[in-house]
């Protein structure tokens, strides 16, 4: 490595520094929110409110067929005085967006990973009261924050709908998937959701979660397990996606990656590239080349970065993926594995990096940058 | 791993680590299958599929694989491999029992009679021939009554299972039994490309097209390594060597570092794995190098096989009749000579070929109650 740390480094673990204004800004395109089942259901409607408070929801959330092994998987310092980490605006602030001088940070409520897939027009419903709850609670105090549209994914019409009511306002910047659906994404029922989020101009963030599937694979018995499968799986949605031709498909699509890892991409091109040459007549609509339609069309982010015990073969990678220039810095505060944004990617050169931490992110969901950032 | 004396060079030629060969039909294998058994074939009008249910369609080979020994021959034994080495020794991959139903007994049936099969058509007619013993995992005690079965022909030098499974990881103390005979017995355990049809290949189900399907071998196998490593297999048996074949390879380096990653953080949920699990993998497991899923540009080239530590790692393989490109034949032309012997033949012979490492009952049990409370 060429390059060396900024002075202002505080060492990963420890509480950061005040803000320095010489700072690099920072877009952070992975945070976290919690919201508890009692502030939902105020926002909820009936009788759909009822139905929640008195049968809850069918769909299991990852962490309830994987145990995390320690601190429900969180920081263990994000906890507030009440409510689940995530939920406190005010230990937001304090731990991630100040000491860090996050300039915009993008909100990813998994809770509505699973509340997407429920009965349609209860889906609905919860991922409506759960913007909505964004709105008030987040957005609105703190302009920082921006949202990702959480959306009864499994249910088009519904879907379609949330995406036209939040599309005026600017604060929500992408529609949210997770990677698990229940069908592979290349499945009819999804294009219309598809197409109105490039209609409205938001790219569609898939993050990992949602409808815990595993199939060929055979079940995994642990959390480590399922949590490295995450790659795979997120892979094989991209993989899925390109082979059926849905990127190109859908005129101005955009695709953010979130969580799922960036150092699988150039083995997962190379694989497509060169089986796409030799299997043409199965994919008739693939008129160009894999790789080409996945750096026109995707975004990366970056946590959890890999790191090898050659530090170097970081960088290769990356490079190697031709897609250094369409990676996001994402903390995925306040879960276990935050990473810190001013320490996390200090092991790569600073032209690869600088790109990472602001101005991609930036471009990406329309945020002014100040002038000069790197 | 250093090259052993028969890769050095080519000086004995070249080992091929996946060369398949399969019944025409159904009929070659009635005569080595119980009378319930052709019944229940017939009935059911059952048939042993040459593609293996969409594994493997006419855009994807060159023909049927060998139905016999003289077909073998002449299309892979006295063919040279890429740089006109010579084929010393071919590795068979009979997968035609991949693709059953669930029925465990019809599993079992089947692959036994498949086995008798190779042997007698194939092991007992060409002495360059090693065989793989096909089991059936839908039945893990009858599968481990098969390897001892066979363990005493030192001809048959690994187990196959489809990477491709049902249901659990075959880290799963289900499978325990099975790794802990083929451990005992010397044989290496081979996890094959392709494998239950019924199991959608994608956690999102099935896929929409073959491109999809066939590029998820190489996740399926990072899912079954895992479990090999997270469930402490490779660490209660480091006698156990695994091969992945025809599921690519350059994959590889990203999964050693996630999962390397992960364990820092989460080893408290799995005490018993006690290194980093790069550490076990790198020893324990080697993958065949075809299909080679890699880059074009020979800088971009170069690069990617110093992070595979493919001199190491690969073992070479024809995957006759599958056609995958010219991965393969441009991975053997970018490595030095050295490499080139090793991943020619000098690592199989090494670590597929040598029966000599069974630790035989002196394989530790995996005993319920060492698990945490």
């Amino acid at each position: 490595m060429t390059d060396t740390l900024p002075d202002d480094v505080a060492p990963a673990g420890t509480t950061p520094r005040p803000r320095r204004a010489s700072r690099t800004p920072v877009v952070d395109a992975d945070i976290h929110p919690a919201v508890t089942p009692q502030r939902l259901a105020r926002e909820l409607p009936e009788p759909w409110r009822r139905r929640y408070e008195r049968f809850g929801v069918r769909g299991a959330p990852p962490p309830a067929i994987y145990p995390r092994t320690r601190n429900g998987g969180m920081r263990a310092d994000s906890h507030p005085a009440s409510g689940p980490p995530g939920s406190d605006l005010g230990m937001l602030r304090d731990q991630l967006l100040d000491p860090y001088d996050v300039l915009a940070g993008v909100l990813i409520p998994l809770q509505g990973h699973t509340w997407g897939a429920e009965e349609p027009d209860f889906a609905a419903a919860l991922c409506r009261a759960l913007n909505d709850v964004l709105v008030a609670d987040f957005l609105d105090p703190e302009p920082r924050l921006r949202a990702s549209i959480c959306l009864a994914h499994e249910s088009p019409e519904q879907a379609v709908a949330e995406i036209e009511r939040r599309a005026g306002d600017p604060r929500f910047v992408q529609v949210l998937f997770p990677s698990g659906t229940q069908l592979p994404l290349t499945d009819a029922k999804y294009r219309p959701v598809l197409a109105a989020a490039a209609e409205a101009g938001l790219p569609i963030g898939m993050h990992l979660g949602g409808t815990e599937g595993h199939r060929g694979d055979g079940w995994p018995s642990f959390y480590l397990e399922q949590h490295g499968w995450y790659g795979n799986a997120m892979a094989m949605a991209l993989t899925t996606l390109v082979a059926g031709g849905v990127l190109d498909a859908v005129p101005d699509l955009r695709l953010v990656l979130v969580e799922g890892g960036l150092t699988w991409v150039p083995s997962v091109l190379w694989g497509l590239d060169e089986a796409w040459a030799r299997f043409s007549d199965d994919v008739p609509w693939l008129r160009r080349r894999p790789s080409e339609i996945v750096r026109e069309r995707c975004w990366f982010t970056t946590q959890p970065i890999d790191e090898p015990e050659n530090l170097e073969h970081l960088a290769v990678t990356i490079r190697q993926s031709g897609l250094a220039e369409r990676i996001l810095f994402a903390s995925d505060y306040p879960h276990w594995d935050f990473d810190d944004p001013v320490t996390a990617l200090r092991v790569l050169p600073a032209d690869l990096r600088r790109p990472m931490m602001a101005r991609t992110g930036a471009a990406l969901y329309g945020l002014e940058l100040p002038e000069g950032t790197p | 791993m250093t090259a052993g004396a028969g890769g050095v060079g080519g000086v004995g030629g070249a080992v091929d680590t996946d060369t398949h060969v399969a019944p025409a039909s159904l009929d070659a294998l009635m005569p080595y299958l119980a009378p319930f058994w052709r019944d229940y074939a017939e009935g059911a009008a059952l048939r042993l599929d040459p593609a293996q249910a969409g594994a493997y369609p006419p855009g994807a080979t060159a023909g049927p694989a060998p139905p016999d020994v003289a077909t073998l021959r002449e299309r892979v034994l006295d063919v040279p491999a890429p740089g006109g080495v010579p084929v010393r020794t071919a590795v068979l991959s009979a997968t035609s029992a991949f693709d059953v139903s669930r029925n465990p007994y019809y599993d079992a049936a089947l692959c036994g009679a498949l086995n008798d099969w190779v042997v007698e058509h194939f092991l007992d007619r060409d002495e360059r021939l090693r065989g793989g013993i096909a089991v059936p995992s839908g039945d893990p005690e009858a599968a481990v009554a098969e390897i001892h079965r066979r363990a005493d022909d030192p001809r048959f030098v690994q187990v196959l299972l489809p990477v491709r499974g049902h249901d659990h990881r075959y880290g799963h103390r289900r499978f325990l039994p099975v790794l802990e005979a083929a451990a005992g017995t010397g044989l290496a355990v081979t996890l094959h490309a392709w494998g239950r049809a019924g199991s959608a290949a994608t956690p999102t189900g099935f896929t929409h097209t073959y491109l999809a399907d066939y590029l998820s071998q190489g996740h399926l196998a990072q899912a079954q390594l895992t479990s090999l490593v997270v469930e402490g297999v490779l660490d209660r048996l480091p006698g156990l060597r695994v091969v992945v074949a025809e599921c690519g390879f350059s994959w590889l380096p990203p999964l050693l570092w996630r999962l390397d990653k992960e364990w820092k953080g989460i080893w408290r949920e799995v005490p018993w794995v006690r290194r980093p699990p790069s550490s076990y993998l790198r020893e324990q497991v080697r993958l065949t190098s075809t299909p080679a899923h890699l880059p074009t540009d020979p800088a971009e080239l170069a690069d990617a096989l110093e992070v595979i530590d493919a001199a190491r790692l690969v073992m070479y393989a024809g995957d006759h009749p599958h056609v995958h490109g010219d991965g393969t034949a441009r991975l053997l032309a970018a490595l030095d000579p050295a490499a080139r012997a090793a991943v020619l033949g000098g690592t199989a012979e090494d670590f597929l070929l040598g029966r000599g490492r069974g630790t035989g009952s002196s394989t530790p049990s995996h005993r319920r109650e060492e698990a945490p409370r």
